[in-house]
């Protein structure tokens, strides 16, 4: 299969918000298309008309009752996790101008 | 405004999404207080809201159970088969970083509305429905370079119905608005509470002179019917314009302004296959068997356009149907459709009630804030005296109205009511004695009137009609106040 591209690599890396230096650009564009590669052989297995495996537990219908739980703390402790927090809200970077 | 000519040449296409909060006590995967309405920030979260590692999301019972009854409401059925998966994207107010939704195989699958517009049924094709946890609440304070971000909201369960794109005008989109919102509620799926946001619709419109379609654009997040009606108005007329003037129509997401009444780009950032969906590992698939579905099939309550079926089988136009199916969810605690029907079987009085209802007692609620001590019994048998009052001639349909009011603000029991009637002078004079009187001073007051009846000329015999009720502050019953006239005139 043909090579990725830079523009490939990036776009992936903007999806999950990582930062990559030229270096890793091009260490990626190879790992990535050898990863592909390896995807597209399985591919190529016919395997007429299975269902896609997405669980291998077998397990269905994991439920619970429509009843509040105790999880044993705090909720509001939860905001100690937090890098920033004013107001019982996390703070973030502004997302709307 | 674009002229009406220009207009005509375009066909309009548009579909709805619409999300809509499932009425659960607890959120779709956290054992989490589900009413964020009122709470303060960041109390009813769990370390599943957050997305903290290692948490374990667990499917709530109550949501599937919800989404079956959606589907019948939907005038579909449930898969038997429908899983979760991860729609992948960075926003503050998504921790995980992925949102659990259904992508290739939701619990609903197809269905149909039918709305009404101009006294013509269309029905709207339902194209899928799918369950979906919801994001947290941002805020942004004027002036500061922060947000601040609430996870109450978080996890909250939500069915996203996606319809076909079958409407072609601003009214069929508010009616189908409207409908499914009637919808959700007699079925018992959702509060549908539109002022807290527990309906939420995003309108996909496109404006093509041409047999292929439009270029369209999605404009969210839309609270109300009438804001439906308006972006998508304003949507039809923005891109007529666009195209008109040589332009292309992006495809776009857009807000709707609600102050300015109109709609505005919000540029997307990423594409549908950048949202790199996956089954979630953690969910295993449901599985419905049919005793189940036949289970909540059977519990079904009566919907909408069955209730329009009865009630037009009691004569009832569809306005004044309309007023009584909007009340009944509305008014919370006062229920219209079962006072109506108890009374099927007696379809007069059914009707008699459908009309006080609507001509007096929803008005009157919507006015002023009337105690609730009544019962529904206690409600039904107010309705079956003033019936009956009524149809015995003991009050006119002015002393009805009149009577139903004072009531109804004052609370007064069905046991007393006759009692309360004529204390407050509300009863007609069907006593002939009493009449008898009053229409002989009236024929000895009014000779001209009296022989032109006799010579055969009935008009008069309104005139002097009017006058006994007017002689009786209006309390005599007409019917034999003119029975008496024309007995003492020999007729």
């Amino acid at each position: 299969m043909a090579k990725l591209t830079r523009e490939d690599v990036l776009k992936l890396a903007q999806l999950a918000r990582l930062e990559l230096t030229d270096e890793e650009i091009e260490e990626y564009r190879s790992e990535l298309t050898a990863i592909l590669g390896y995807v597209e052989q399985l591919q190529s297995v016919d395997i007429g008309g299975l269902r896609p495996t997405n669980q291998v537990t077998g397990l269905t219908n994991v439920m619970r009752a429509d009843e509040v739980v105790d999880y044993g703390y705090r909720p509001l402790d939860l905001l100690k996790n937090v890098p920033d927090v004013q107001d019982d809200h996390i703070k973030v970077k502004r997302i709307i101008a | 405004m674009i002229d009406p000519a220009v207009y005509k040449r375009y066909r309009v296409t548009i579909g709805i999404e619409c999300h809509v909060q499932l009425k659960t006590k607890t959120k779709l995967f956290a054992a989490v207080n589900n009413d964020a309405r009122e709470a303060s920030p960041n109390t009813l979260v769990s370390h599943i809201c957050f997305g903290l590692p290692g948490a374990l999301p667990v499917l709530n019972e109550a949501a599937i159970e919800l989404a079956v009854r959606a589907a019948f409401a939907l005038n579909s059925r449930p898969q038997t088969f429908s899983k979760f998966d991860r729609k992948h994207y960075f926003y503050p107010d998504l921790p995980m970083g992925y949102q659990i939704t259904q992508y290739d195989e939701p619990i609903i699958t197809e269905g149909s509305v039918n709305i009404e517009v101009n006294g013509q049924t269309k029905k709207i094709g339902i194209t899928r429905a799918h369950l979906e946890a919801d994001a947290g609440k941002t805020t942004h304070p004027a002036g500061a370079d922060y947000s601040l971000v609430d996870l109450n909201r978080a996890g909250t369960p939500l069915l996203e119905i996606v319809s076909e794109p079958d409407m072609h005008t601003s009214l069929e989109a508010k009616a189908y608005a409207r409908e499914l919102y009637l919808t959700m509620r007699y079925a018992d799926v959702s509060d549908a509470n539109l002022y807290y946001g527990n309906m939420r619709f995003d309108v996909n419109v496109s404006v093509s002179d041409s047999d292929e379609l439009g270029t369209r654009t999605e404009t969210k997040n839309l609270n109300s019917f009438r804001s439906v009606e308006r972006a998508v108005e304003y949507e039809i007329d923005r891109q007529i314009e666009l195209i008109e003037k040589g332009k292309r129509v992006v495809q776009e997401t857009r807000g709707w302004d609600e102050a300015k009444q109109k709609t505005i780009s919000q540029r997307n950032k990423e594409n549908a296959d950048d949202y790199r969906y996956m089954p979630d590992p953690d969910l295993p698939p449901v599985v419905l068997d049919d005793n189940y579905i036949e289970k909540i099939k059977k519990a079904m309550p009566v919907l909408p356009c069955e209730w329009r079926r009865r009630l037009v089988s009691l004569g009832l136009d569809s306005s004044q149907i309309e007023i009584l199916l909007e009340a009944e969810v509305e008014d919370g605690q006062v229920n219209y459709l079962s006072l109506i029907e108890t009374l099927l079987d007696q379809p007069e009085v059914a009707r008699q009630a459908a009309n006080w209802q609507i001509n007096v007692e929803i008005p009157l609620r919507r006015e002023e804030q009337l105690p609730s001590v009544y019962s529904n019994n206690e409600r039904l048998g107010l309705y079956k005296w003033l019936y009956k009052a009524f149809k015995e001639g003991r009050m006119n349909s002015n002393q009805a109205h009149q009577l139903l009011q004072l009531a109804l603000r004052e609370s007064a029991m069905p046991s007393d009511i006759q009692k309360y009637a004529e204390s407050r002078g509300l009863l007609q004079e069907s006593n002939e004695s009493a009449i008898l009187e009053i229409v002989t001073t009236v024929l000895q007051e009014n000779p001209k009137a009296a022989t032109d009846v006799k010579d055969g000329e009935m008009k008069a015999i309104g005139f002097l009609v009017g006058q006994v009720m007017k002689k009786s502050s209006g309390k005599a019953n007409p019917v034999v106040a003119q029975d008496l006239i024309k007995r003492q005139l020999g007729l």
